[in-house]
């Protein structure tokens, strides 16, 4: 897939996927996400095995992330390339909404 | 006292995930938990009565779970109970707050609408049963008795299709459960 249908498929993307995306940008499994995002939201957002498993395979599956190794059957992940065009792209545009929603604060 | 029981088509009682998963845990507060699921559990059930449980049961459709699903389930502290097919169930124990397997609502209605996918391949298949025996009774040179029995064919598939049809318009409805 070319980067521009990756762009049309992924940006806005859902709080889930930035977090996750933003977590890998240290190589960690499943589980080490979950508590990496739990402590980044102090404790907002718990992300679930089935919702990891889901989001994992759908990042991995278009190139924003790749498996690096694994440590004791866990599967592990870092950001690609791709995977950080995307991740900068997504921040100047909720960086875009911020300074636009000053005025309501 | 009884401490065994058989459940008979629990599946296509509580097609919508989320009842499914809440009828296992009611089962689970009255120490009834399941002995085995396995391939056709969907059919019959065997429970086993011991203590009762606080339980949070999960049940995922995966036809082609990859390598790391089970591992990333255990991970996070579920345990695996069996399988039917290619539908997964899932259960941890808990205190306070129920645990969530899908934490945001597009990964709950992700795994709805696979349930919906599972279900429309058996569908196709009723609906194409259905019209080949509905052929065979009107268009063949059989004789009459032989086109009735073709006839009833196809009508126990019609009544399957429009249950499965059924089915998939509840889970439909239920999408963000």
């Amino acid at each position: 897939m070319n980067y521009d249908a990756i762009k049309k498929r992924f940006i806005p993307m859902s709080e889930t996927m930035l977090y996750i995306l933003l977590s890998l940008k240290e190589e960690k499994h499943g589980y080490g996400v979950m508590l990496h995002v739990k402590e980044l939201t102090c404790g907002r957002i718990v992300l679930g095995a089935g919702t990891i498993y889901q989001s994992l395979g759908k990042l991995e599956a278009d190139g924003l992330i790749c498996p690096t190794r694994e440590i004791e059957r866990k599967k592990l992940y870092l950001i690609t390339k791709i995977g950080e065009q995307i991740l900068i792209e997504e921040s100047k545009r909720i960086k875009e909404i911020c300074l636009n929603l000053e005025a309501v604060l | 006292m009884k401490n065994k029981k058989i459940f008979f088509f629990s599946v296509f009682k509580y097609v919508v995930p989320a009842e499914y998963e809440q009828w296992f845990e009611e089962l689970a507060t009255t120490g009834w938990h399941p002995a085995k699921i396995g391939q056709f559990s969907s059919i019959a059930m065997r429970f086993e009565k011991s203590e009762p449980r606080k339980y949070r049961y999960v049940v995922d459709m995966q036809a082609t779970p990859k390598k790391n699903y089970k591992q990333t389930y255990e991970d996070f502290g579920w345990e695996y109970v069996g399988k039917m097919a290619s539908a997964y169930v899932w259960r941890k124990e808990y205190t306070n707050e129920r645990p969530e397997s899908f934490s945001d609502n597009s990964s709950l209605k992700a795994r709805n609408h696979r349930f919906i996918v599972a279900i429309s391949v058996s569908f196709t298949i009723f609906v194409l049963s259905t019209l080949a025996f509905l052929a065979v009774a009107i268009f063949s040179d059989l004789s009459s008795s032989e086109r009735l029995q073709f006839g009833i064919a196809s009508a126990l598939f019609l009544v399957f299709a429009v249950l499965l049809g059924l089915a998939m318009i509840k889970i439909k409805k239920n999408i963000d459960k």
